[in-house]
């Protein structure tokens, strides 16, 4: 019995794009787990469905145009923040409003882009991703990517902290916390740019906020409530890959969402009240 | 287990910052305060940036060690003056001058307690971490503080708040929170506390402590305090009034530096 398991498990893992795969997505599971503390500590959940969803119209552009699609990506989630930043910039629009206005513009016109591409069915795996089909170059890019995100998460930890935590004790100090706000959004869009293989457009938000708000349910430091979030990730992650492996019917983004999904279900249900 | 992964990451921490230079927040200030630790001269500001002139004209001096306390009506402009002196809120037209400099962002010797604090809800942090960041001013971008632990002992012990230490911040009553931001100033170093009305959301308990803190440490801190109470007053060394848009000066201390008296 246990050695049918055991096979079950091994089995998949003589397959080269099975353990690519896992590997990327342990990457990008941790690294967004981490950013993504600070996203649901801060509520900038809504900010970084923005990012993740504008990476559309930056990839089909790229594409188009003949560039890398990864440099794509990262240009359009950048283009997003610093729009929603500038429209907010101005009494009447508040925060809220501006990044809605610039989450659906981009949308739509990633959208636009793909009628101009003139085939629907090759972005399919660019909105709902396919982490199966996961190379070696995609593997260079997102462990670097993964690299810089928590070198930046670690080298700014202290200040990142603060600025979330206590906005105008940072100014006072001269911690800078608006630019801490512009660091996290980049952060936010590399780590964004690198998941958007794996899950897809549409679903990348969902690695950046339910491990981290199951972590934000279980840990009572900012550290712990990261390593939570992290081990979550991996554990909806390993499973979903697993899942959508046996049941090919899941597409392998929405198995490993809705494997992220069970341990925060667990969490909301079973963690004890602050 | 858990060790394991505690030491990794320390090492990891410590290849981190090992490539990296620190650099200070804000260059490193002068010492000591010395004659006059806060002075105005025709400064206006107003509360936001595009709203009403707050007050005009104000003209005052703060010697060093000097208590003094802020009064007049609500909205006679207490808090903005001293959002001003912190450095928080720009300044619209005159000079202020804070330990002899303008109040610029950076000030590692200046503390400001805000009425209601903006703390993010929430926020898993400890009380002894929240303590800890009062030691940031010392450090800057790209350093790791590990030190400092004496002097957040000392601190906790002063404000009565050992027993509490590793409590989440936010299971806080507002007197153990706003001790707990006094806490942190005074691990900060800072020599001048701005108080905006630091008793409004007190018990008893808390404002006995903070109370003996600040009254009864023989004039280590210049304390500018913007308060209500009138019964409150006789303890202050000078009376600073906002009335119709300025600041008269009621009751002005001997003008001497108290430290060395």
């Amino acid at each position: 019995m246990t050695i049918a398991m055991l096979d079950l498990l091994t089995q998949p893992l003589a397959e080269p794009f099975f353990v690519r795969a896992l590997i990327a997505i342990a990457l990008c599971g941790a690294t967004c787990a981490c950013l993504g503390a600070y996203v649901v500590l801060r509520r900038m959940a809504f900010v970084s469905t923005a990012l993740t969803h504008s990476i559309l119209p930056g990839v089909i552009g790229a594409i188009l145009l003949g560039f890398s699609p990864y440099l794509g990506a990262l240009a359009a989630a950048l283009l997003t923040a610093a729009g929603a930043a500038w429209l907010a910039s101005r009494r009447g629009t508040s925060e809220d409003s501006a990044v809605g206005v610039m989450l659906s513009v981009m949308f739509a016109a990633g959208v636009a882009l793909m009628q101009q591409a003139n085939s629907w069915r090759d972005f399919a795996g660019l909105l709902f991703g396919s982490v199966l089909s996961v190379g070696g170059d995609d593997l260079a890019v997102i462990g670097a990517t993964a690299a810089l995100v928590l070198f930046g998460l670690r080298a700014l930890h202290k200040e990142l902290e603060l600025a979330s935590f206590d906005e105008e004790y940072a100014a006072l100090l001269g911690a800078r916390p608006a630019l801490m706000r512009v660091v996290l959004l980049v952060l936010v869009a590399l780590g964004s740019v690198a998941c958007v293989r794996l899950v897809g457009a549409l679903l990348t938000t969902a690695l950046f906020v339910i491990p981290a708000a199951t972590g934000v349910l279980l840990g009572r430091t900012l550290p712990q409530v990261m390593a939570w979030g992290a081990g979550c990730a991996l554990l909806g992650g390993v499973s979903g890959l697993y899942l959508s492996y046996y049941a090919p019917a899941v597409p392998s983004g929405a198995g490993i969402v809705l494997c992220c999904a069970l341990p925060y279900l667990g969490a909301r249900l079973f963690a004890p009240r602050r | 287990m858990s060790k394991a992964l505690d030491a990794l990451s320390r090492h990891l921490g410590e290849v981190v910052f090992s490539v990296l230079p620190s650099i200070p927040y804000a260059q490193k200030d002068k010492d000591g305060c010395s004659g006059v630790a806060v002075a105005a001269k025709e400064l206006s500001a107003a509360a936001r940036p595009d709203g009403p002139i707050a007050f005009h004209a104000a003209t005052f001096e703060i010697p060093c060690g000097c208590r003094t306390a802020l009064i007049g009506p609500n909205g006679s402009g207490k808090s903005t003056l001293l959002r001003v002196l912190a450095g928080l809120t720009p300044i619209h037209s005159g000079e202020a001058r804070v330990a002899g400099e303008s109040p610029r962002l950076g000030r590692s010797r200046i503390a400001y307690l805000g009425q209601r604090p903006h703390l993010t809800e929430l926020f898993p942090l400890k009380l002894r971490r929240l303590i800890q960041m009062g030691t940031y001013a010392h450090h800057g971008w790209f350093e790791e503080c590990q030190h400092g632990d004496e002097a957040i002992d000392l601190a906790l012990a002063r404000l009565g708040l050992t027993e509490l230490a590793e409590r989440p911040v936010h299971t806080l009553s507002g007197g153990q929170l706003q001790r707990a931001l006094i806490a942190r100033a005074v691990v900060q170093g800072a020599e001048i506390l701005l108080l905006d009305e630091p008793y409004a959301a007190l018990d008893q308990p808390s404002r006995e402590i903070i109370d003996r803190f600040l009254f009864e440490q023989g004039h280590a801190f210049t304390v500018v305090m913007a308060t209500h109470d009138p019964a409150d007053l006789g303890r202050f060394d000078r009376i600073l009034e906002m009335r119709d848009g300025t600041v008269v000066t009621r009751h002005a201390c001997s003008g001497h530096d108290h430290r060395h008296a």
